[in-house]
């Protein structure tokens, strides 16, 4: 492999990773915060690459479309990971963790179906809008300005969050809330608006990704369970629960599978199989995670 | 509705009988079309029952069932057709092929209790999904494995309904036997309280990977049988929507009954047929249905039963003196 090559991938398997943390990252903190595992995190990325098609088609005479897309189509998920929350989750959160799993199991199928029923089952693309179109020369090796771009957003999501997390009054309700629901409800804190609040804040952050992804692949059927299965894959070996583990899983997700399909082009997801089950076996609650 | 409670537990053992005469008679009063959905319920009753060890009598929640169903499979498509074993010998290989990836991939999974168990069954039967699927000299990729050479005797619809009636019967006997020996006790006392099981000495993950191979072996009889029914074989056994038809069954039907993916396999083939004529968005409503369940019948069709007839047929403990007269 050319030096130009590696670099290619590599960083092509960065951005592909931080739109992967995206997605592991609002699963992790929803886990984190509302104990749930959202199985339907997949499928509610893929609304958001949907309505990324969506909205740039039907705003296609309008200037800056795409950017348009990219405030209003996480918030228009956001909105409906509030709905799912108030109307199906809340009412499950006192019963056996079974329910869940299967509640938001059924929720893959519901979302699907839906998808296919108003968007059909074709493939759909997005072009990379200016400025962030076209190729960029750096150290002679020319790279696509998209993908620089989609790891900026990542970084700064990452930045952002730690943020909110350490120094705003809502990251303090959202970590008491975590720590110990009871007492931080005791203090006064709204522990529904909080679970609300994360739910759809997790949901955003898919959105986002769902948004940010059609430039630099399809729109397409199916996409909720590939990236699901991959969000699993990142926060077993970062740790569920876990900022930072999230991003680093990312990374580590993405370089590996740009580099597999270099090498084994078919079984480029074995060796992301291959890190979880070494990480499982050396590390079991992640290389982030605290040990149970 | 207590008089019909009370004829019905009076009558349990006639009912009992009157259903094995049906299902033995069904042949000769049914059209081939429906005695090979009969078959087909069969089939996923067992891997109903097979999974509910697990879900409903260990509460381990695996998304991953039907990784397992695929292995028991592809497991006689294979023996079959690559290597020309006998019938016989292709059939037991099934269950227990599928017990040795239930112990491989069981061993990784049992490390990890509750969300991240789930996580991992439904990566593994993606795995073995992959496998399958880019494996192309082996397994036929996508293209799955066709006109497998079963023997004659199994062309005609009644002979393989016959054939999967007794295994099926038999296999059921044995879980349940299983179910009701110390091994499944302990397992329930697993599911009330894993850390009191484990402080009375009993090696919880021993027994959970325990399950997950009962379960895995069970699994590969209903693969098998399938792969027997239909005469082919394809990647879609393993595809997670296989393990959600699995996981829907013993939701329908409940988990906390022995008989919950038995009433569940019969309700949910019934009515995805009956439904999948009417539409093409019947993945929507299957959802849909889902979401019911979990928010009003969660004990199924057969725990909503037991509850209407609870003082009669179940006496719960602690409630003997409304049973004690009978």
């Amino acid at each position: 492999m050319t030096f130009e090559a590696a670099a290619g991938q590599a960083l092509s398997g960065i951005s592909v990773g931080m739109v992967l943390f995206l997605i592991a990252v609002g699963l992790s903190i929803i886990f984190g915060t509302l104990k749930v595992l959202n199985l339907a995190h997949g499928s509610i990325y893929m609304v958001g690459g949907f309505l990324c098609f969506g909205f740039t088609s039907a705003l296609a005479q309008v200037p800056g479309a795409f950017w348009w897309t990219l405030i209003l189509a996480p918030v228009v998920v956001a909105l409906l990971g509030g709905v799912i929350e108030i109307l199906l989750l809340r009412r499950i959160y006192s019963q056996d963790v079974l329910y869940q799993y299967i509640l938001t199991f059924g929720l893959i199928l519901m979302l699907g179906e839906t998808c296919k029923f108003i968007w059909g089952v074709g493939y759909h693309t997005v072009s990379a809008p200016w400025p962030v179109n076209g190729k960029i020369p750096i150290w002679g090796l020319s790279f696509p300005v998209y993908n620089l771009f989609l790891i900026g957003c990542g970084i700064a999501v990452f930045l952002g969050l730690l943020a909110l997390m350490r120094y705003t009054g809502l990251g303090r309700m959202i970590r008491a809330v975590t720590f110990n629901r009871e007492m931080a409800n005791a203090l006064g804190i709204n522990v529904p608006r909080v679970y609300t609040g994360v739910f759809m804040l997790g949901c955003w952050l898919a959105g986002l990704a769902g948004t940010l992804m059609p430039p630099m692949s399809v729109v397409a059927l199916g996409s909720d369970m590939a990236v699901i299965i991959e969000c699993f894959i990142i926060v077993v070996i970062g740790g569920l629960g876990s900022l930072p583990g999230a991003f680093l899983g990312a990374i580590i997700l993405g370089l590996l599978t740009a580099f597999g399909i270099y090498i084994i082009p078919k079984l480029a997801v074995a060796f992301a199989f291959l890190l979880m089950i070494v990480v499982l076996v050396i590390r079991p609650w992640g290389l982030m995670g605290k040990p149970e | 509705m207590k008089g019909l409670a009370r004829a019905f537990h009076s009558h349990r053992l006639a009912l009992r009988l009157a259903l094995l005469v049906l299902l033995l008679i069904l042949p000769f009063i049914l059209k081939e079309s429906w005695v090979s959905l009969a078959n087909e319920m069969l089939i996923m009753a067992l891997a109903g029952c097979a999974l509910n060890i697990m879900l409903g009598y260990t509460g381990m929640v695996s998304f991953g069932p039907a990784g397992l169903y695929a292995v028991g499979a592809y497991a006689t498509a294979i023996l079959l057709t690559r290597y020309h074993s006998s019938f016989i010998i292709a059939l037991i290989g099934a269950p227990i092929l599928a017990g040795i990836a239930g112990v491989i991939v069981g061993w990784f999974c049992v490390r990890r209790s509750a969300t991240y168990f789930a996580l991992l069954t439904l990566a593994f039967s993606q795995i073995i999904w992959t496998i399958i699927f880019e494996w192309y000299d082996f397994t036929g990729g996508d293209n799955g494995i066709v006109s497998i050479p079963i023997p004659e005797f199994f062309f005609t619809i009644s002979h393989c309904y016959y054939f999967t009636l007794a295994v099926v019967g038999a296999c059921v006997l044995l879980l349940w036997t299983i179910i009701q020996s110390p091994f499944g006790k302990t397992l329930q006392a697993i599911r009330e309280n894993p850390g009191r099981t484990e402080f009375i000495a009993i090696p919880l993950k021993r027994y959970q990977l325990a399950a997950f191979v009962l379960s895995s072996v069970f699994l590969g009889v209903a693969g098998s049988l399938y792969c027997v029914f239909s005469g082919s074989v394809f990647p879609d056994y393993a595809h997670w929507v296989k393990s959600t038809d699995m996981l829907v069954i013993c939701l329908l039907g409940g988990f906390y009954n022995f008989t919950g993916p038995i009433v569940g396999s019969f309700v949910y083939i019934l009515l995805s047929k009956i439904i999948a004529k009417q539409t093409m968005f019947w993945m929507f409503f299957l959802g849909a249905i889902i979401v019911f369940l979990v928010l009003f019948m969660r004990n199924g069709i057969v725990g909503f039963l037991a509850d209407k007839f609870s003082p009669v047929t179940d006496p719960a403990p602690g409630s003997g003196k409304d049973g004690g007269g009978r």
